[in-house]
């Protein structure tokens, strides 16, 4: 007789977690190799996102979900695309900004084979999956629903998520940062997703974070700067968001969890801009093409442009934070020592079937028993 | 075909144009793929019907004019291997521009004066905010064309009157058909909205095979108006639709810092 058992919804974990989990499931690879993937994968969703036209909080949950899925399952068993699509489907489907999954296939074999890309009669570039081979494209929309299962249920069906973007506004404006400090701050969150910060720390967190970064990159070894009207300069919102103060109860978050985002922001900056100097060559910039305005940028631009920050100005950075950090503060674990051992043994024999019930509950179990959290 | 015929042709779907997707699309793809031998015949000619044709009809080619629209913006943004003047044709956007030189005679036509044009008002309106947000046309262009709208339209009310008599009862008959015809393409129109409503501007994406780079790595204009990709359009409308701090995001964030840092001495939580 199948057996009920009951799951309950982990939204966060901590750094500890995190570790531990991704080293079960990153096998033989390198951790540098678990990065390249990571961030093959996040950059594929972001090209998808920019060709359908998704607002940021679905490509940022589906960035989400995909770092979710690899703490509970091997990345050898999955390819990053199959993964990356499935999240995306998943995504629209919590944020209301649905598409099919043919709709996706399509677009996502325009990104992947660029050849046939090229031969599309779509105005937009998507692949039309009737020249394709139909046994490849059902094969892959088959591949597509199943880990969409085996998403679902490593997020309890839990469909609610807080986004940081609109949290960067608020809080930017509440602090009296000027907008342009407020812009990248906002960019910086949506960077945030690249990393596994998100499944750390809450929304709001995050966006404190951004602005923090945001202020620090502008002040540090910059000339003073003298304070817009209405509006304080980057080095005094630095200065604030460095240290305990009011903030800390007003946004509810604390100094140290800053640090720890600034650390593994500026982290995942230096290894951006190490890339992309591997990626481009010595080169004079394209002539303009001669009827280019600034809404048309042509294809023709070859190369990426290169970083505006110097990474050595980052280390250093770096380094000047580690010299007047808090002590980080002490996670209580959010789960057993290992979670996976519900998605592992016996239990994994009833992973993505439908015998048995299983109760999936929308909170970690400590919230639900308390009756804090109705559904 | 020569021009006359192109006239004729384009003329021909015009009048047949109806609210589905079917319907327009081959109107877009005829428009799009004679633009260089006849894109400015073909324009006179929606603008024409759009002064001659029913309130309904002409409601029906605003929508059309949306697609087009999006389908010519979306050209623009991709690598093409024509020849170069059919390039230049799509890089300056095909037909936008004769629609900003045009939109504010247009949408005279699709929102007549008085009673007549009220069918049309609220859709003509969401139309034209949606153009600004995904900045098919100059907001500021926009804004003139809305406003000229709203004044119209409290001038409008005071003077209105009551239909009296059999005339009005006659010709609310006669209509019949049309009314319900009009009913179901607000339906089909209403439905694809809903479908389409999230859609970013995605047309002043470089159409690029690298890699996507970090969004902070952007360049930061210091003047507004300087936008480049739909990541700064996003952030312009998130940045003027956004309240301020209020106790709602407070009791948010203490409701997600419970979940993610469990008060001391709660222990872990059992997964089992």
């Amino acid at each position: 007789m199948p057996t009920s058992s009951t799951k309950y919804h982990h939204p966060y974990f901590t750094p500890a977690e995190v570790e531990h989990l991704s080293e079960k499931q990153r096998g033989k690879l390198s951790k540098t190799q678990e990065d390249k993937v990571r961030q093959n994968a996040c950059g594929f969703l972001e090209a998808l996102g920019a060709r359908i036209g998704f607002p940021r909080r679905t490509t940022a949950t589906a960035q989400n979900l995909y770092h979710r899925f690899h703490l509970f399952f091997p990345r050898k068993d999955f390819n990053y695309f199959d993964v990356a699509l499935a999240s995306l489907y998943v995504s629209t489907k919590m944020h209301d900004t649905l598409k099919k999954p043919r709709e996706l296939l399509s677009v996502s074999y325009a990104i992947r084979f660029p050849d046939l890309a090229a031969k599309s009669k779509h105005p937009g570039g998507e692949v039309d999956l009737d020249n394709m081979d139909q046994q490849v494209v059902e094969h892959d929309r088959q591949r597509l629903l199943a880990v969409e299962r085996l998403i679902l249920e490593t997020i309890c069906f839990n469909f609610t998520s807080r986004m940081p973007f609109p949290y960067v506004i608020k809080v930017g404006r509440a602090l009296g940062a000027t907008k342009k400090l407020t812009k990248l701050g906002w960019r910086l969150a949506i960077d945030c997703y690249r990393t596994l910060l998100p499944i750390q720390y809450p929304p709001h967190t995050i966006a404190l974070g951004g602005i923090y970064v945001a202020a620090l990159l502008t002040s540090f070894e910059q000339p003073p700067q003298a304070a817009e009207p209405g509006c304080r300069t980057s080095q005094d919102i630095a200065d604030s968001l460095s240290d305990h103060g009011v903030w800390e109860d007003q946004f509810h978050v604390v100094v140290q969890d800053l640090e720890d985002i600034a650390h593994t922001l500026l982290d995942l900056m230096i290894q951006g801009m190490q890339n992309s100097s591997a990626n481009t060559s010595p080169s004079t910039p394209s002539s303009p093409h001669p009827h280019s305005s600034s809404r048309n940028i042509h294809a023709h631009a070859a190369q990426l442009p290169p970083a505006p920050y110097n990474a050595d100005q980052l280390i250093r950075l770096k380094i000047a934070m580690r010299e007047h950090e808090h002590t980080p503060r002490v996670r209580q674990p959010l789960g057993n020592a290992d979670p996976t051992a519900v998605y592992a043994g016996e239990d994994s024999s009833t992973f993505g079937r439908n015998e048995g019930t299983v109760r999936f509950l929308f909170a970690p179990q400590g919230v639900v028993e308390q009756g804090l959290v109705g559904d | 075909m020569d021009p006359f015929e192109v006239r004729m042709h384009a003329l021909g779907l015009l009048k047949r144009l109806n609210a589905s997707q079917q319907s327009i699309q081959k109107l877009v793809t005829f428009a799009v793929r004679n633009f260089t031998q006849c894109g400015e015949d073909i324009w006179t000619c929606i603008v024409e019907e759009c002064e001659n044709g029913s309130i309904n009809s002409r409601i029906n080619i605003l929508y059309f004019l949306d697609s087009l629209c999006e389908t010519c913006l979306l050209l623009a943004s991709r690598p093409t291997s024509s020849s170069s003047q059919v390039n230049a044709g799509i890089a300056s956007g095909l037909y936008v521009k004769y629609l900003a030189q045009d939109v504010a005679k247009i949408v005279k036509s699709v929102v007549p004066e008085g009673r007549e044009g009220l069918p049309n008002l609220i859709s003509t309106k969401q139309i034209l905010e949606s153009w600004r947000t995904k900045r098919i046309i100059d907001p500021q262009k926009v804004d003139d064309v809305l406003s000229t709208l709203n004044a119209r339209k409290a001038a409008g009310t005071t003077s209105e009157e009551a239909p009296t008599g059999s005339s009005a009862r006659q010709s609310s008959s006669l209509a019949r058909a049309e009314v319900f015809k009009r009913i179901e393409e607000d339906r089909e129109r209403h439905k694809r909205l809903r479908e389409r409503r999230w859609v970013q501007p995605i047309t002043h994406n470089p159409a690029s095979h690298h890699p996507p780079q970090l969004a902070s790595f952007l360049p930061l204009p210091d003047t507004d108006g300087a936008l480049e990709v739909s990541l700064d359009i996003e952030f312009e409308n998130d940045w003027e639709t956004t309240s301020d701090w209020n106790e709602d995001d407070d009791e948010a964030a203490r409701e997600e810092a419970e979940l993610c840092f469990p008060a001391e001495g709660e222990g872990p939580m059992d997964l089992s």
